[in-house]
């Protein structure tokens, strides 16, 4: 129970700080989607309801927040996890190349999926904005990847403490 | 039996909910609703508090690294500097703070339209979307579509407004498409956002004569903006492409990562 009380502050004070702090790290020229990292980490690590909720939390939240198209997140953050959690069984999720290459693909994945939907809905054709904003964002989630998967691993370990207490 | 399938279950309701949420916003992108105003209500301030202590941060750090290597009888003196340097980086500030706001006054003042000024509190940054967050919202009177603009030009349009805050798409935004006029030629088109400053003036007939640096404004067609209003310079105006328009590029007039303070025209008569 403790973990869906905490979840939605978590998730938020994650998002405000991946839009703030994390945006000034580099400039504000790449993000690092730390939101997407913890939803691969929950597809590899977590039960299909936890997971599932906050997949669909860190998506709803993240769509209120930003963006101009409610519920592209939050589709692709819980197709992202879903993903993630159908491939657990099969592969050994803790390899750290295999995070950082797995962390780059959903990052590039996510672009696709934005520039198909400005394709098929708007007609417009936004590749060039989306391979400079993502490409290094991919880069920079692959790289950071192995790191967050740990920390999230201490926070994953918190929570279960907390709720065995 | 259902312990066996409840993992499908829950996938499919969570995809369902997802794509149900997503075609909705698509078909009708219209007001936020509660959740969505309250996500705002409470993920705003927090931004606004990191957002106004990252300067000061920021400052520290850069001092920080400004001194780090250096002998060890300047340290004393350098750190004095440092503070001095603080001092005057906070006058400065207020300094500058001053002479923007002369201008936004000025700005409401040449304006026909009541205005609300505000005050950029969340930015995108490195996100695929061109929005930007003000400290105004639905109870000061901003409401979906009303424009948005500083003395330099135009920043866009009111797409959300919750209680106390607001967010704005804009020109820059792929989804932002302006009825526009440039101002030497008077030729007609819609300027659509291109994810950077450079926007495309698209639907422009290849028999006008546009050259760049020609001012481009809106035109006021439309209904969502004023006639007039500042967006940009055209930088480059080519007909080499083949079809019945021309190519022309407009990089805008405002530099939306310095943007502080936005004036949102009540253009909607009560």
């Amino acid at each position: 129970m403790a973990y869906y009380i905490v979840l939605p502050f978590f998730t938020i004070l994650l998002i405000v700080l991946q839009r703030t702090l994390l945006d000034l790290l580099f400039g504000g020229r790449i993000g690092v989607e730390m939101s997407l990292i913890l939803v691969i980490y929950a597809g590899f690590h977590l039960d299909m309801v936890r997971g599932g909720v906050l997949a669909f939390l860190a998506g709803f939240l993240l769509d209120c927040v930003s963006g101009t198209i409610m519920g592209l997140y939050t589709f692709i953050y819980v197709l992202i996890f879903i993903l993630s959690y159908l491939l657990s069984p099969r592969i050994y999720g803790e390899r750290m190349f295999f995070i950082m290459g797995y962390a780059f693909l959903c990052v590039l994945l996510e672009g696709l999926f934005i520039f198909a939907v400005y394709w098929s809905v708007y007609g417009t054709d936004v590749s060039q904005g989306l391979l400079r904003t993502y490409l290094p964002q991919a880069l920079v989630a692959g790289v950071l990847s192995p790191a967050l998967f740990a920390l999230f691993n201490r926070l994953e370990v918190h929570v279960h403490a907390g709720e065995a207490r | 039996m259902f312990k066996k399938y409840l993992a499908v279950i829950i996938a499919f309701i969570l995809i369902a909910v997802s794509l149900i949420i997503l075609s909705q916003s698509l078909r009708r992108p219209g007001s936020p609703g509660v959740v969505k105003k309250l996500v705002f209500e409470v993920t705003a301030p927090v931004e606004r508090t990191i957002n106004s202590g990252v300067g000061s941060v920021g400052g520290a750090w850069r001092q920080y690294l400004f001194l780090v290597g250096l002998e060890e009888e300047n340290r004393e003196l350098r750190k004095k500097i440092a503070a001095l340097q603080g001092e005057v980086n906070t006058y400065r500030e207020m300094s500058l703070e001053g002479s923007r706001l002369k201008k936004i006054l000025a700005l409401e003042d040449s304006t026909i339209y009541p205005t609300i000024a505000a005050r950029v509190v969340g930015n995108e940054g490195s996100s695929p979307f061109r929005t930007i967050m003000i400290n105004k919202g639905s109870t000061d009177g901003v409401k979906e579509g009303l424009p948005v603009i500083s003395p330099e030009g135009v920043v866009g349009r009111v797409i959300e407004s919750s209680w106390n805050y607001s967010k704005i798409l804009l020109v820059t935004d792929y989804n932002s498409n302006i009825d526009a006029l440039v101002q030497g030629s008077r030729a007609q088109g819609i300027l659509q956002g291109g994810g950077h400053r450079l926007l495309r003036l698209k639907y422009v007939q290849r028999t006008e004569e546009v050259k760049a640096g020609e001012a481009v404004i809106t035109s006021g067609i439309g209904g969502a903006f004023p006639k007039g209003l500042m967006l940009g310079t055209v930088v480059r105006a080519d007909k080499k492409d083949p079809g019945l328009f021309q190519t022309i590029e407009v990089v805008t007039s405002v530099d939306f990562s310095k943007i502080e303070e936005v004036l949102v025209l009540q253009t909607e008569k009560e």
